[in-house]
């Protein structure tokens, strides 16, 4: 803190508690909007929380729709689609690092051009190319984005991610004599686990929360996702807002779990004074 | 190494691309062959209403939506960067929204949104003299009833999905060099002062950057919260932006190739718009190349 | 240029980290118009004095005058001193006349003024032919220079320069070094300058403060710290080789000394022609026109280069009585004698 100054904690304090109410309202509303009882007469006044509390909003959810089922289809085709997200792209990642030059520059410049298209225009070819492949109303359709890493920007993360390692420490590998693989596994990764564990949280929500795929790619109610179970529930039932609320929920609470858990890793690095390291 | 992901990228997004772009100028409803009829889509998007509404809508989405979101991500980061007692509960407030999925968020939305019972308008009401009206006299928006209500339901709810530039603005601004800020204590700038000369020129470049990926993302955002929250209405396509244009008249009304058309000149827009803000960008950077 | 001259003053300044006291009531004063030298070894507190006397870090107790203010509460905008940092802090976005006039322009001087006061500080620090270049087209030298005078064109009543020199390569460092002698001299206003290169101090400095752990350990001229150092830390910091320290047992061959003291012996005080105690070379180091002399018995000597004795040989070694030092065993205090 400089000579006089006064303590400036003062005035971000109440600004920061007034952006987290703000934005965890939203949430707040989630949460309280399901433990309304079903069938209610609907609030007269803003109430934070509801009067009577009820679980009788989940039970009806799990009625109406498999939502059991449809949480472990997500959990099964997420459990998939990370690591192997993850793990193409921290290597195409890697190997833009050792293409040098042009190539890379090309390489670069494919990835943010893949970037800009639409998913609209890519929804129909795939799915005829699915369908002719017979895999119409499976999960491979979902899984197979993992092939590309699910997204060009995860592998510019890495290579953007790789690229601030000191050079030293890969020549020094390269001296030794390992593989481009090996230099990979050994020396790289272990270097980037905060980049890692942030890719891995955004593929998991990708893939958790991904609709517009299974909306079109599933017919079977047994092999729904979360996402389309929700939307069922929506179909079904639209005015009723404590089940859905409930449904938004359970489709809520896993990412929020998997956020607070990796999150510790990459949130809280905080440089302060620089790089100098006062 | 690189081989999955090439693979990937040709057979799934090269590919693809490329075959709706042919698309778009044939007409294909799915089941039988397309048939090719040249820039006919073209010429029936021109004179398509409901089209011109879509594009409207997205293109008036994206002004507002975009300067309002990286606003606001570049006022949080700056607000949260520095560690204070409990900024890390902050900043993932910040953050929370953007994980979870649209769906769900959609479906909050659509309770927090409703004229009548939902929270907003009860609270908003809430002071109010009679059962219908605010604190001030006048009706609260009626959200998902009104055209334009509905319109700036999405740009707020739009809003809280800030939390990924958030956190990359938050890392800019804790990565640069603390003694430019030190001098400047020195020679007596003032908070905006500093702003102005040391912060936003630092920083232009990302802000620039994310600008472009806020806008390409904005054009595409719309889907799920018009289908689920709005379903596009009210009526007369109020909510009708262009990727909801698409889905429906290719799998609702299996007009392919049309939608083809659609999104071919809406990747075309985009470009055209991340292609100026780049000009403007080369500009600005000839000033800030960093020693 | 005008001559605004001021002492700076720290009493009893006391400044922590959390659990760490980086000035543990440091008394210094930099006298008007002199160039103090704050030399130490990392993590002494050079640094953390350095900001305390800009405003940059608040301190937990004791005070800071800069001529007869008492500025321990002031802003450091308030504080009319300059600062000249290590990595130079040059906007990277502006041109090096826009550095250069960057504190005036923020005060909203006006344009006249800031054009003659650039011009003046540019030619003084020699850059004026650099004045429409941006930083990363210039070396480090230039960089420094710009730096300097970004730090000038303001008047401040003290300049305070932190490690400047650090980041140059040693031709440019031994070259800036003059060049901020010049400097002071021609606009002679009061500089504290911190650096961790004692060479640089001892070069440098009207006087030097010797600084670790937080505590001021001597402040004197080169020659008084040089020859005179107050405790053991401060001899053994300065001078290169650094100063030979034996114990009384390893003592005894060449004199007695009183039990709980050390005795202290510079390289250049070492005799190794003549009459003396027996001794081998193990290893020789020629540095130009000196050479420095590893003996067996963990003594450096420093000896003429010509006048040099070759690896294995076996010499006698003497000490030249006018350069014993003797400190005081456990508080490391110089005592007088022998």
């Amino acid at each position: 803190m400089r000579a006089g100054e006064r303590r400036w904690g003062g005035w971000r304090q109440p600004a920061g508690i007034a952006v987290t109410v703000a934005f965890l309202l939203p949430l707040w509303f989630m949460l309280s909007g399901s433990l309304r009882e079903p069938g209610q007469p609907p609030p007269r006044a803003p109430e934070l929380i509801p009067r009577p509390l009820s679980v009788t909003s989940y039970d009806r959810a799990f009625d109406l729709v498999d939502l059991g089922l449809h949480t472990v289809n997500s959990l099964l085709v997420a459990a998939v689609t990370v690591p192997i997200a993850v793990l193409v792209a921290s290597l195409a990642g890697f190997a833009f690092l050792l293409v040098a030059g042009r190539a890379r520059a090309i390489l670069v410049g494919l990835s943010f051009a893949a970037l800009m298209i639409p998913i609209t225009a890519l929804l129909v070819p795939r799915f005829t190319m699915f369908r002719w492949l017979g895999l119409i109303d499976t999960w491979v359709p979902l899984i197979a984005p993992a092939l590309l890493g699910l997204s060009p920007f995860y592998v510019l993360l890495f290579y953007w991610s790789f690229r601030r390692l000191p050079p030293e420490l890969l020549e020094a590998a390269r001296l030794e004599g390992m593989s481009p693989f090996s230099m990979w596994r050994r020396v790289a990764m272990p270097l980037v686990r905060p980049v890692t564990i942030a890719i891995a949280l955004l593929a998991f929500i990708a893939s958790w929360g991904n609709f517009i795929e299974p909306l079109i790619y599933l017919f079977d109610p047994d092999l729904y996702t979360l996402p389309l179970g929700l939307r069922s529930l929506e179909t079904l039932d639209r005015t009723n807002y404590p089940v859905l609320l409930a449904g938004a929920v359970v489709a809520t609470v896993p990412v929020v779990l998997a956020f607070a858990i990796a999150q510790r890793y990459f949130l809280h690095e905080d440089r302060g004074a620089g790089w100098l390291g006062r | 190494m690189l081989a999955p992901y090439l693979f990937g990228l040709a057979a799934l997004v090269a590919a693809p691309a490329l075959v709706t772009f042919g698309l778009a100028f044939t007409e294909y409803d799915l089941l039988r062959p397309p048939e090719f009829v040249g820039i006919e889509n073209f010429r029936d998007l021109l004179h398509d209403d409901v089209f011109g509404i879509a594009l409207k809508n997205s293109l008036v989405f994206a002004l507002i939506a975009v300067p309002l979101r990286l606003g606001g991500a570049l006022a949080l980061a700056l607000l949260l960067h520095r560690r204070f007692t409990g900024v890390g509960v902050h900043r993932s407030a910040t953050a929370l929204p953007t994980v979870i999925p649209d769906i769900a968020y959609g479906l909050v939305w659509l309770w927090l949104f409703n004229p009548l019972y939902g929270p907003i308008n009860l609270l908003l009401r809430w002071q109010g003299d009679s059962p219908t009206t605010t604190a001030w006299g006048v009706q609260p928006p009626q959200w998902l009833t009104h055209p334009n209500d509905a319109r700036a339901a999405i740009i707020i709810m739009s809003l809280f999905t800030i939390g990924e530039g958030f956190v990359i603005l938050l890392v800019t601004r804790q990565g640069l060099p603390a003694e430019l800020y030190d001098l400047a204590a020195l020679e007596d700038a003032t908070a905006w002062g500093l702003f102005r000369r040391i912060t936003l020129p630092l920083m232009a470049p990302i802000l620039l950057l994310l600008l472009a990926r806020d806008t390409i993302f904005s054009l595409q955002w719309t889907f799920v919260p018009a289908l689920v929250v709005t379903e596009g209405g009210p009526p007369l396509y109020s909510t009708t932006y262009v990727p909801l244009f698409v889905y429906r008249n290719a799998f609702e009304y299996l007009r392919y190739g049309y939608a083809a058309s659609a999104t071919l000149v809406m990747f075309l827009l985009t470009a055209l718009i991340v292609w100026v803000q780049w000009l403007i960008v080369r500009r600005w950077r000839k000033g800030f190349a960093v020693g | 240029m005008a001559r605004p001259v001021s002492r700076l003053a720290l009493e009893g300044v006391r400044k922590r980290f959390g659990e760490t006291t980086a000035l543990d009531g440091v008394d210094l004063e930099a006298r008007d118009g002199e160039l103090l030298v704050v030399v130490g070894p990392s993590g002494c507190g050079k640094s953390t004095l350095l900001r305390c006397v800009a405003g940059l870090e608040a301190v937990d107790a004791g005070t800071i005058r800069i001529g007869e203010r008492d500025v321990t509460a002031v802003r450091p905008a308030e504080r009319n001193v300059s600062m000249v940092f290590q990595s130079y802090a040059l906007f990277p976005h502006l041109t090096v006349r826009e550095n250069i006039a960057f504190g005036l322009v923020v005060r909203e001087e006006p344009k006249t003024v800031v054009r003659e006061r650039v011009a003046e500080a540019s030619k003084l620090v020699g850059v004026e032919e650099l004045l429409e270049r941006r930083p990363y087209e210039l070396s480090g030298g230039e960089r420094q220079r710009v730096a300097l005078g970004r730090a000038l064109v303001r008047r401040p009543d003290a300049f305070l320069l932190d490690e400047p020199l650090s980041n140059l390569d040693a031709g440019t460092r031994v070259q800036m070094r003059t060049e901020l002698r010049r400097l002071h001299r021609e606009i002679g206003s009061t500089m504290v300058h911190v650096t961790h290169d004692q060479v640089e101090a001892l070069t440098l400095g009207d006087r030097i403060a010797v600084l670790d752990a937080g505590r001021v350990r001597q402040v004197g001229t080169p020659d008084e710290v040089y020859s005179e150092p107050a405790d053991l830390f401060v001899a053994r910091f300065l001078g290169t080789p650094a100063m030979n320290v034996l114990a009384s047992e390893a003592a005894r061959p060449f004199l007695e000394i009183p039990a709980g003291t050390l005795v202290g012996i510079r390289p250049e005080h070492v005799r190794l022609a003549g009459e003396g105690v027996p001794a081998r070379v193990d290893l020789v180091e020629v540095a130009g026109s000196d050479a420095y002399v590893f003996l067996d018995s963990d003594l450096v000597a420093r000896v003429a280069s010509d006048a040099r004795p070759s690896e294995g040989a076996e010499v006698r070694v003497a000490f030249d009585r006018k350069g014993l030092h003797l400190f005081h065993e456990a508080s490391g205090r110089r005592v007088p004698g022998p």
